[in-house]
């Protein structure tokens, strides 16, 4: 009944009643970024009543948030703001299962973490973040509760609500040198007045009231109290899978390393030399613990290979042995390297130590 | 006449939130942009194109009518 109690003020509210509150505590919401948006989203969100509350942020406090993260104490200065905000949720209402996720969001762990949530809210402060909460959520099928600021300016909007428009419909060049706080500054109210509005798009969600702010961006002026409305759509290109969603954020670079740094571990059998060459390229290279499988077989041939053997692979100058890298990084093997220059120059190499007698155990 | 309202890192170029430009007829939106490019050099700055209160494609080949109003909107970073 307690509860009751708490939420007295909402409740008796005939757009939300008990049911509404019902429908707030059954509600899960991830806010990323736990900055000056997230500290005006977060402590709303809580003592509305939200049932589970993840919030992810890598950052710890610093003496220059304060006068916008208006969540956080003096003393806290130096501790991680997931937790905090975490600790700032527990003593306003008990009553909300908060989860602090102190990572850095990133393509590899994001999907799984929208996953677990019915709400996504960007509170985040840079560009290229927001492509990928973008992209996340259209891979999961989420809305994305969009804010941000230039100075005395601010932008709201409701991405992928039901099947809606997205930041890529709004934003389709991916340009990245957007000027954040730090760089352009900012007054704490204004990230304030932002994070309100993120988090009543946010409630009005979850209760199924009023008009969410899906294909409109809301452009607030905090100087002469100017908002405006736009309108925008869905572009025909705009969704995403999940195949694509890896590809893009989760390809690593190719990593190449000189013959003459894995000499030594020619013998080692834990480690597998892949020449990808047609058969009758040359020159031709045999060591001790080597397979030729050519690229345009690789795919086919997986089965020779052994995931937990060191893999370095070459071809003849360092081009194919490239492409061998990012197919086997596609089939999930870790501890493989391109060899820089491929067999010419591992030819070269190994003739200069032949002529200095290092080596013996090669055979051209 | 039309109007041209800035916003963000572009009104920061531009050194005004709006002003109001006579057009000649037959200005096409993309032409507009073309001559505002020219005389603050957005550069390497983005952004998105309203023409009255409505996100349209830069590349569209919409003629500007009198009493049009026109917005650049910049994304924001900041959070």
């Amino acid at each position: 009944m307690s509860s009751l109690t708490r939420y007295n003020r909402q409740i008796i509210l005939p757009e939300i009643g008990e049911e509404g509150q019902e429908k707030l505590s059954r509600s899960k919401v991830l806010v990323i970024g736990a900055g000056g948006l997230g500290a005006a989203i977060l402590p709303y969100l809580a003592s509305a009543g939200v049932g589970e509350i993840g919030i992810v942020d890598h950052d710890v406090i610093e003496i220059s948030n304060l006068q916008r993260q208006v969540i956080y104490k003096t003393e806290a200065i130096g501790k991680s703001k997931a937790k905090e905000a975490k600790a700032m949720i527990a003593e306003l209402n008990p009553l909300v299962k908060v989860k602090a996720i102190s990572e850095k969001l990133s393509g590899r762990n994001a999907i799984s973490l929208f996953e677990k949530y019915d709400i996504i809210v960007d509170a985040t402060d840079n560009i290229a973040i927001k492509y990928l909460i973008n992209d996340a959520c259209l891979v999961t099928h989420k809305p994305m509760v969009y804010g941000s600021i230039f100075r005395f300016q601010g932008q709201v909007s409701v991405f992928n609500y039901k099947n809606g428009p997205t930041y890529r419909c709004l934003y389709p060049e991916e340009n990245l040198n957007a000027a954040n706080c730090e760089e352009a500054g900012v007054l704490g109210v204004s990230v304030g007045i932002i994070g309100m509005l993120q988090a009543n798009e946010v409630l009005k969600m979850i209760l199924g009231i009023g008009a969410i702010l899906s294909g409109k961006i809301l452009v607030y002026n905090t100087l002469n109290n100017e908002q405006q409305k736009y309108d925008f759509e869905k572009n025909d290109f705009q969704s995403i899978t999940r195949e694509a969603f890896e590809e893009k954020y989760n390809k690593c670079e190719v990593e190449e390393v000189s013959f003459e740094s894995v000499l030594n571990e020619m013998d080692n059998d834990e480690v597998l030399f892949l020449d990808v060459r047609n058969v009758d390229e040359s020159p031709k290279i045999s060591l001790k613990n080597q397979i030729q499988i050519p690229l345009m077989h690789l795919e086919s041939k997986l089965e020779k290979l052994d995931k937990k053997q060191t893999i370095y692979i070459f071809c003849q100058s360092g081009i194919r042995s490239k492409i061998a890298f990012e197919l086997l990084q596609k089939h999930r093997f870790k501890n493989i390297k391109s060899i820089a220059g491929g067999a010419l120059a591992m030819r070269n190499l190994l003739e200069e130590k032949k002529d200095s007698h290092e080596f013996t155990n090669f055979i051209f | 006449m039309i109007e041209v309202k800035y916003f963000g890192a572009v009104a920061e170029k531009t050194k005004c939130e709006f002003e109001t430009l006579s057009f000649s007829e037959q200005c096409s939106l993309q032409k507009l942009l073309q001559d505002l490019n020219e005389k603050y050099e957005f550069e390497s700055l983005t952004f998105s194109v309203a023409v009255n209160q409505k996100i349209v494609s830069k590349t569209s080949d919409y003629t500007l009518q009198t009493s049009d109003i026109v917005a650049l909107l910049p994304p924001f970073a900041g959070g």
